[in-house]
């Protein structure tokens, strides 16, 4: 077995693990750190498909940021008393966990029987060639990723820019307004 | 043969079902749960699963349409965050708890 085998299933239990206990555990500080062990296991999934920039990126904001911002909220509140933590109702629980249940299994029979092939390339093809140098030096991905942004979809780009302005001023005036979005006085 | 080549190879097919399992985890943590920061969470965790078929896609596809995708998405997912979090605040604010009933409740 070699080393991307090893590595890829390593990672998938790390991720899958973390991510049933979000789901499972209780107490919402425990989500929040498996939480940050699934962002941890996407970002080095990310790096072994030759994304090192957005392996970065996700270890920066997710880890970083993101997960900051939830743990700080969780502090603000007191969380000790969670008095009921998964929704009530056994048949509607049965059919939520049945609909999830029949979810996944679509997803992976339709992904397991219509792509059987491991690329989407031929083999012989001059593209196939490209990729196998590419997949030698690896480090140019990161190059060929901004060329795209600052080239092709550089009004994106801008526009993001532009909705981060507007949350982050939305933000601040949803949080100064007192009483939130239930202004009583 | 089938069964070596499975465990010993690593493609896009992977990537995929473990893309499709992690949001369907986190589907149901949003179905199941009460609390609204880790219904929030779970948003995250599918967020997070999309992100991983894309960059799966654009490397066994040799196109960076999809890293730059990934790119998108990562800031609509941290604003998301920061808006979801603010209206959290808000209703623990107003009702001492942050459960997800309180949403019924949130019209003016």
């Amino acid at each position: 077995m070699s080393m991307d085998a090893v590595l890829f299933w390593f990672l998938s239990i790390v991720v899958i693990g973390a991510g049933l206990s979000v789901v499972l555990m209780s107490n919402p500080i425990y989500s929040a750190l498996s939480l940050v062990m699934t962002m941890v296991g996407v970002a080095a999934l990310f790096a072994t498909l030759n994304a090192y920039f957005l392996a970065g990126v996700q270890l920066i904001v997710y880890t970083g940021a993101v997960m900051v911002l939830f743990v700080m909220v969780l502090m603000l509140f007191d969380l000790k008393r969670e008095l009921q933590a998964f929704s009530r109702g056994k048949i509607t629980g049965f059919f939520k966990i049945a609909g999830v249940g029949v979810l996944a299994g679509l997803l992976v029979g339709v992904i397991t029987f219509t792509t059987q092939k491991t690329s989407l390339i031929a083999e012989g093809s001059p593209l196939a060639a490209d990729i196998a140098a590419q997949a030698a030096s690896g480090a140019d991905n990161t190059k060929i990723l901004s060329e795209n942004l600052f080239l092709k979809n550089i009004l994106g780009f801008e526009l993001l820019g532009v909705l981060l302005l507007v949350i982050a001023i939305g933000v601040v005036a949803l949080s100064r307004s007192k009483g939130g979005t239930h202004a009583r006085d | 043969m089938l069964e070596t080549s499975m465990f010993s190879e690593i493609g896009l097919n992977h990537y995929l079902v473990l893309s499709a399992l992690l949001f369907t985890i986190g589907m149901a943590g949003i179905l199941l749960r009460r609390n609204l920061i880790v219904v929030l969470m779970s948003i995250e965790l599918m967020l997070n699963a999309v992100n991983i078929s894309f960059v799966a896609f654009s490397k066994y596809n040799m196109n960076s349409e999809g890293q730059v995708m990934v790119f998108f998405v990562m800031t609509i997912a941290a604003a998301e965050a920061a808006v979801g979090l603010a209206i959290i605040v808000s209703i623990f604010k107003r009702f001492k708890e942050v459960n997800i009933r309180f949403f019924e409740h949130l019209k003016g």
